[in-house]
């Protein structure tokens, strides 16, 4: 299959993408918290906290730093986000919002979400904290084992559609919402989301940040702007892999309304869970998805 | 007939023979059971050549040369005994020498004191 | 042409006038000897010359003036010939060795020492049985004699043990002999041939009992330990004689040629003999800690090797000679050159050896001789094996093929590690170092010149190309006549040599063949860079190190399964040396060793079995194999293909080996020397394709061995606390990954296989460096002490960095073309389920990346690192070209792939690559690095600037100015989040990583060792214990020869 290339009109595009992506992960995730938050009789933060956040973490004037890779770390963050973003195009059918995604398919977006995760690491790091690396070492564990459902979902519908361009994955799902992967490959779809679960850093697979026990895990040492940018990719960043997600396995979205509403019920399950259970220990959550996750995968990958 | 029983008593040394240099230990024993078991080899050997109703393979005028392949015993078993009990008086020798020196030594001559090398 | 009975009229008549001079004139004495043997050797040298170069042919000396059976008769060809010479050679140089213990004893050893050589060439020459008998006992009673000449007070109770085996021998041969001429009225062996002995009444028991006889003087098992406890106590010099002209050149010729008369159907009793001897010896040997024991258990082995050839001589057919002489020649002169070093080791122990360190061309000797004995190129033994096993597999006597390698694998082991010990062990408090008179040296250097001789004089007879004409082979043995240079004069010859190599090469290589050529020789090149590091003369490196690059370099562009096996050898035993180097690493290359010379055995079993007799077998011609043998040949290739990829199962060797090499070494042997490995399962596929046996796709099971090491290789690195070892455990994964590929047989597959060879070279040569030069700096290899190393070793940061995106396949670097591409490849799989595995292996590649940079470089700084210094110059520059060669890799990949990519078109035709333009498309995706880098490198550099613009106040604080719950940590140590970095994991996962397969190996080492320790009690050292063996010995071969 060829893809289209470049031209010039597309950084426009890809910074309006940019643009309306980071403002409606910023109040989603603010909304979901605060549907958490409500769930536990708690009153909850307002809607537009993370942009008082933002703003109050750019102006705080003590700047400290631990070395090239801690400053560098947030920018890998972000980078990573905004990235996996732009590879993937947003909305089926508009060239306008197809982004980069002529620079590859979608290994380049499953490999990518590692850039991130991966620079971020390294600079907390540098940090010298020991919470930092604690909770480097549990991201990873973790991420080893819920990768695995998520990667063999995606090779089942691989094969199913014979093809790793996106684009035409979404493509095969239209006319109608019995074409869509959740229903013409259920098991891939219950391992991939069984997966997300695991990624989406909400109980019962957060104690990567683990809030109670150890401070914030790898940010700790961050502060002010770094932690700003840090925060713009947490916006950025669920919303790019639901994107990814609402490609591969809901038919993907034609236009925004449909993308906002598709990413938010996407969403919605792990905060639907994530209230629901208590949080696992890292090899507990590893357990769990080989046991529960990494066989519905299998047989996926098997029924195809 | 002679030869039947000179091949069996020449059997019975060498088992004779080899019964005593395996189960005695001391090592003159042994060797006095070697010679015993070399006799009686030298004996079958002479009794395996042994031809009934002939005479000494030695050329006179008793066997004249033409008539000597149907007349004489094959002279050639009884040249090898010859030659055999040389090497074995040989060895014989040398074995003696060697408990001669073995007994200087350790001042024993009991074969399993000579177990060092061993594995 | 001398007349053979002046020569042994020579060796009688100057012991006689020996005898005659009066016992002073010792010096005139010891003249006559040495006058006598030499003109014997120098006889003996004028048949080989006769035969050899003037095509003469095989006399029958009759004496007395008359034909047989009236007198005797003496039978001269090529084989006596050289026997002759071997006789006499072996004993004037004994002689020469024994001078002044010839002095103190005086005239009457020197006449037993020519009675000695004497009798031996009458044994070879002699075609009538009782002369035989006559020989043989003056063999015997001289070798009692000289068995004297040791200083051993052992030396007396051997001898006698000696002598009353001997008696039985007489005994049994005298018996034989007589009912023998009885029944055929003849002495003559061919005579005896004629009459059909064995037909005749009684005849077949008298043939026994003289063969018998003979096989006694052979010392099979378990009828030998008097000669065990000889080679132990007499004279080095008289073990020499002993060993190579004794057992190993007249008994044996005195078999064989009593064979004559039993004729084919007591062949296969030889056989067994010889089995038995060859692997029960070997076997023995490997609990021995005795020098001069085990060079007899060795002995008895080689001798019962030369036995099983004798009695496959029915299939040998002409090779018969070549083969039986290569490995006799071999073990006549590699054993008594051992029994003469031997004499220079103040102790008997086998670590004592390790005095001759200080002496390198002793120590070449020794390692020429160990060679020898082993059967490696370029050695006779080796071509010698090589015709041996085709010629078994031809005639599909697999058994004995099996039972051959099994135990030529064990004798390698304890040899090897042997040779170990003197590389690396020190001798015990207190043993001087000896100083061998020159004379003795003399002796020690003319059997390795002798050996090389005759690899030489092999190479020409053999119907393959001579080794010693291979350049590359001539080469690196170049090397050993400049080890007086300088290290960085070598190493600019090295890289000069590599690289004229490749330009020579470069238009001769198909695409396929470039990509391996460019690692190995480019490759290998960038990383001797490295080496300009080393001071002094770095001894032994550069022979090693060629050796290794010269088997590379001939393995990929060998045709015959010949040239490819040799290759291999070269490159196995290269590697070997260039891992023992290491400062622990004795173990561990020893197990390499084995692993490799195993595969070695394996590969050389398949390609005999491939070839079904033929001289000539193109590798090519795999694919026109069939079954029911294809399959089988398959997987003999394939696993010992896999022992090099360290596939897991056969893994166990590679962590200690690729962790304890110097740093130079490890790039060299993971980098590069794994992808011989891979160079042969991709020979394997695109020629033998897919293969079934019991119904079982050998591919599938491929598939799983690679998807399993990739993870248990991956999992294991994330638990290692030593960095190197943790690169290495990655390496096992990564081949891992390529042997995935090649299993998938299909077009993206190979290219997938071909892209982590060159990946791999790339970056694990740059963190074995990386990591090398920081172990350098720190003393240390273990990660924990490590920490906070990345402003102080920036450079070698930014390699690791790269190296470890480049690894995890994380884009925009080139593993993730590499990821890109497996993924484009499973597609088309049909075997499913090891997708799952190969899955997790992934993400678990993160786990260990991220441990190595980070408990190295970040974290906390360690008190005493304080002042380190970046990495040595030398050591990074090679490592700054790797990070621009894995930039340009990243970018543009077609570069290197896209040739190669179409070349396997012919072999799996469509589900190529689509190149143009900027963007790589495949039948199913798509990727377009370029593109990648540029928009990855856009918004990273966007965010930077802001980061900057926003954050340009921002001030460095000190190490331990962190958030630490009000309290401030006061010791890196306690700090430094990185000891058990993964305990979590190791909770949930750790089960996978038990050592199962290292306990599996190890239990049959043990097996092995402890089996032989309780087997070999029989030798109790009781001289009656020694006769009821043999005389149990002899019962077993009459029910086995002539049955009940």
């Amino acid at each position: 299959m060829t893809p289209s290339s470049f031209e010039w009109i597309q950084i426009p595009y890809a910074l309006l993408t940019l643009f309306i992506v980071v403002n409606f992960g910023m109040l989603l995730t603010a909304l979901m918290q605060k549907i958490g938050a409500r769930v536990g009789r708690r009153h909850g933060i307002p809607i537009w906290q993370n942009y008082a956040d933002l703003i109050k973490n750019y102006a705080l004037r003590t700047s400290i730093t631990h070395g090239v890779m801690f400053y560098l770390g947030p920018v890998f963050r972000l980078s990573g986000g905004v990235g996996l973003l732009l590879f993937v195009p947003t909305i089926y059918g508009s060239v306008m919002f197809a982004n980069f995604s002529f620079a590859g398919d979608l290994i380049l977006a499953l490999y990518f979400v590692f850039f991130g995760t991966l620079g971020m690491a390294l600079g907390a790091g540098e940090s010298g904290h020991p919470y930092s690396a604690i909770g480097i070492t549990r991201g990873l564990s973790q991420v080893t084992a819920a990768e695995l459902p998520f990667a063999l979902a995606v090779f089942a519908i691989a094969l199913q559609y014979q093809t790793l361009s996106i684009t035409e994955i979404v493509a095969a799902q239209q006319g109608g919402v019995s074409n869509w992967t959740l229903f013409t490959n259920p098991l891939a779809v219950t391992a991939a989301m069984l997966g997300f679960l695991g990624s989406m850093m909400r109980p019962p697979f957060d104690v990567v940040l683990a809030p109670q026990e150890i401070p914030i895990g790898p940010p700790t040492e961050y502060h002010s702007s770094y932690l700003a940018l840090m925060q713009t990719n947490r916006a950025i960043f669920p919303i790019a892999k639901i994107v990814v997600y609402m490609n591969l396995f809901f038919g993907g979205a034609a236009s925004w309304p449909v993308f906002f509403f598709k990413v938010f019920c996407i969403y919605m399950v792990s905060v639907f869970v994530g209230v629901v259970f208590p949080r696992f220990r890292v090899e507990q959550s590893i357990r769990w998805f080989l046991v529960w996750a990494v066989p519905i995968g299998v047989a996926a990958i098997l029924l195809v | 007939m002679m030869a039947e029983v000179a091949m069996a008593t020449g059997f019975m040394l060498v088992l004779i023979g080899l019964y005593g240099a395996l189960t005695n230990r001391n090592i003159l024993r042994i060797i006095v059971s070697f010679t015993l078991a070399t006799t009686g080899v030298n004996l079958v050997m002479v009794a395996v050549g042994y031809m009934h109703g002939r005479t000494a393979p030695i050329l006179d005028e008793a066997v004249p040369a033409a008539e000597a392949v149907a007349r004489i015993i094959d002279p050639l078993p009884q040249a090898l005994v010859l030659t055999a009990i040389v090497i074995g008086l040989g060895v014989t020798t040398l074995m003696l020498a060697y408990a001669y020196k073995l007994h200087e030594s350790k001042g024993s001559l009991d074969i399993t004191k000579f177990t060092e090398l061993k594995w | 042409m001398v007349n053979a009975l002046i020569l042994i009229a020579l060796g009688l008549g100057a012991a006689f006038l020996i005898g005659l001079l009066p016992s002073r004139w010792r010096g005139l004495a010891y003249a006559i000897t040495l006058a006598a043997l030499a003109a014997m050797a120098a006889i003996a040298g004028g048949w080989v010359w006769y035969f050899a170069m003037e095509g003469g042919q095989a006399l029958e000396i009759h004496t007395a003036g008359t034909p047989p059976p009236f007198a005797v008769a003496l039978h001269l060809g090529m084989a006596e010939a050289v026997l002759t010479l071997l006789v006499t050679v072996t004993s004037l140089l004994s002689a020469i060795y024994l001078k002044d213990t010839l002095h103190r004893l005086g005239r009457r050893a020197m006449a037993v020492l020519l009675i000695l050589t004497m009798s031996l060439a009458g044994i070879i020459l002699t075609r009538d049985l009782f002369n035989l008998y006559v020989f043989i006992e003056l063999m015997v009673i001289a070798t009692a004699g000289l068995v004297l000449l040791s200083a051993s007070r052992f030396a007396l109770g051997a001898g006698f043990k000696y002598l009353i085996i001997s008696q039985l021998v007489s005994i049994l041969m005298l018996i034989g002999l007589i009912f023998a001429y009885h029944a055929t009225g003849t002495l003559n062996i061919d005579g005896m041939a004629d009459a059909a002995l064995i037909t005749r009444q009684g005849g077949m028991l008298a043939f026994f009992l003289l063969f018998i006889a003979m096989l006694a003087e052979l010392k099979p098992f378990p009828a030998n330990g008097w000669a065990l406890d000889l080679y132990e106590s007499a004279h080095p010099a008289f073990s020499a004689i002993l060993s190579s002209a004794i057992a190993g050149a007249a008994a044996l010729y005195a078999v064989d040629k009593l064979l004559l008369i039993g004729g084919t159907e007591w062949l296969p009793v030889a056989t067994a003999v010889g089995l038995t001897s060859f692997v029960a010896a070997n076997l023995l040997a490997l609990p021995q800690d005795k020098d001069r024991r085990l060079l007899g258990y060795s002995s008895i082995g080689q001798v019962g090797l030369i036995l099983v050839v004798i009695g496959q001589q029915d299939i040998l057919g002409d090779d018969y000679l070549f083969i039986a002489g290569g490995i006799l020649l071999s073990h006549a002169v590699a054993k008594a050159g051992l029994f003469w070093l031997s004499g220079f080791i103040p102790e008997q122990g086998l670590s004592a050896w390790s005095v001759l360190r200080q002496r390198p061309l002793l120590l070449f000797g020794f390692v020429t001789f160990i060679a020898m004995l082993t059967g490696l190129p370029p050695f006779p033994g080796f071509y010698a094996k090589w015709e041996l096993m085709g010629a078994l597999a031809d005639a599909d006597r697999i058994g004995v093929m099996i039972l051959l390698l099994f135990a030529a694998l064990v004798e390698a082991a304890y040899l090897f590690r042997w040779f170990g010990y003197v590389i690396k062990r020190e001798p015990n408090e207190g043993i001087a170092q000896p100083r061998p008179p020159l004379r003795k040296c003399l002796v020690v250097h003319s059997a390795t010149a002798i050996g090389w001789g005759l690899a030489w004089v092999w190479g020409e007879l053999s119907v393959h190309a001579n080794l010693l004409h291979a350049l590359p082979l001539l080469f690196a043995l170049g090397f050993l006549l400049i080890e007086g240079l300088p290290a960085w004069l070598k190493n600019s010859v090295a890289i000069a040599g590599l690289l004229a190599w490749f330009w020579l090469s470069y238009p001769g290589y198909d695409p396929m063949q470039l990509i391996f050529g460019a690692v190995i020789l480019v490759g290998g090149a960038l990383i001797l860079l490295a080496s300009y590091h080393a001071h002094g003369k770095r001894i032994g490196f550069y022979p090693s190190a060629m050796l290794m690059y010269a088997g590379l370099a001939m393995l990929i562009v060998a045709e015959t399964s010949f040239q490819f096996f040799a290759a291999w050898e070269l490159l196995t035993i290269g590697s070997y040396f260039l891992i023992l180097r290491g400062k622990h690493s004795e173990p561990h290359a020893l197990s390499y060793l084995v692993f490799s010379l195993g595969g070695a055995f394996l590969i050389l079993a398949g390609f005999s079995l491939a070839a079904q007799g033929a001289d000539i077998f193109l590798v090519s011609a795999l694919s026109e194999l069939s079954e029911p043998l294809a399959p089988w040949i398959f997987a003999l290739l394939a696993i010992g293909f896999m022992t090099k990829t360290a596939a897991i199962g056969l893994h166990i060797w590679l962590p200690g080996a690729h962790a304890e090499a110097e740093t130079d070494v490890s790039p060299m042997v993971s980098g590069i020397l794994l992808k011989a490995g891979v160079f042969g399962l991709i020979t394997l596929a695109l020629t033998m394709g897919k293969q079934q046996l019991f119904g079982i796709e050998l591919t599938h099971v491929m598939l799983w061995i690679g998807a399993l090491s990739a993870l248990i290789g991956n999992l294991l690195a994330a638990f290692q606390e030593d960095a190197k070892r943790l690169l290495a455990y990655s390496s096992i994964g990564q081949m891992g990954y390529a042997l995935f590929g090649i299993a998938m047989m299909n077009h993206l597959g190979l290219l997938m296989a071909l892209m982590f060879v060159i990946n791999h070279y790339i970056y694990k040569s740059m963190l074995f460096l990386s990591v090398g030069g920081i172990a350098k700096r720190t003393g240390t290899r273990d990660m924990y002490r490590m920490g906070g190393l990345i402003t102080l070793m920036p450079l070698s940061f930014i390699a690791v960095l790269i190296g470890i995106i480049a690894v995890s396949g994380v884009p925009p670097l080139s593993g993730f073309g590499g990821r890109w591409i497996t993924y484009n490849a499973i597609i088309d799989i049909e075997t499913r389920l090891p997708l799952v595995i190969l899955f997790l292996a992934g993400p678990i590649a993160f786990l260990y990346l991220f441990r190595l940079i980070h408990t190295i470089f970040l974290g906390q700084l360690k008190d005493e690192h304080r002042k380190l210094k970046e990495a040595p110059f030398w050591i990074l520059l090679p490592q700054m070209i790797f990070v621009v060669c894995l930039m340009i890799f990243a970018l543009v990949p077609g570069l290197a792939l896209r040739h190669v990519d179409n070349y396997i078109n012919q072999f799996y035709p469509g589900g190529g690559l689509d190149w143009a333009g900027l963007t790589i498309t495949s039948q199913y995706g798509y990727w377009a690095p370029i593109p990648i880098m540029v928009v990855v490198g856009a918004i990273f550099a966007t965010l930077f600037l802001w980061l900057v613009f926003v954050n340009r106040k921002a001030q460095k604080v000190k190490q331990f100015n962190i958030v630490f719950a009000a309290e401030r940590p006061h010791r890196p140590e306690t700090t430094h989040f990185a000891w058990n970095f993964f305990a979590p994991y190791r909770k949930a996962l750790g089960f996978l990583t038990e050592p199962y397969v290292t306990r599996f190996w190890e239990t049959i080492s043990e097996a092995l060792h402890s089996g032989a320790d309780l087997t070999r009690r029989i030798y109790t050292g009781n001289g009656q214990t020694y006769a009821i063996h043999l005389l149990a010995f002899v019962v077993a071969v009459y029910l086995l020869g002539v049955g009940l």
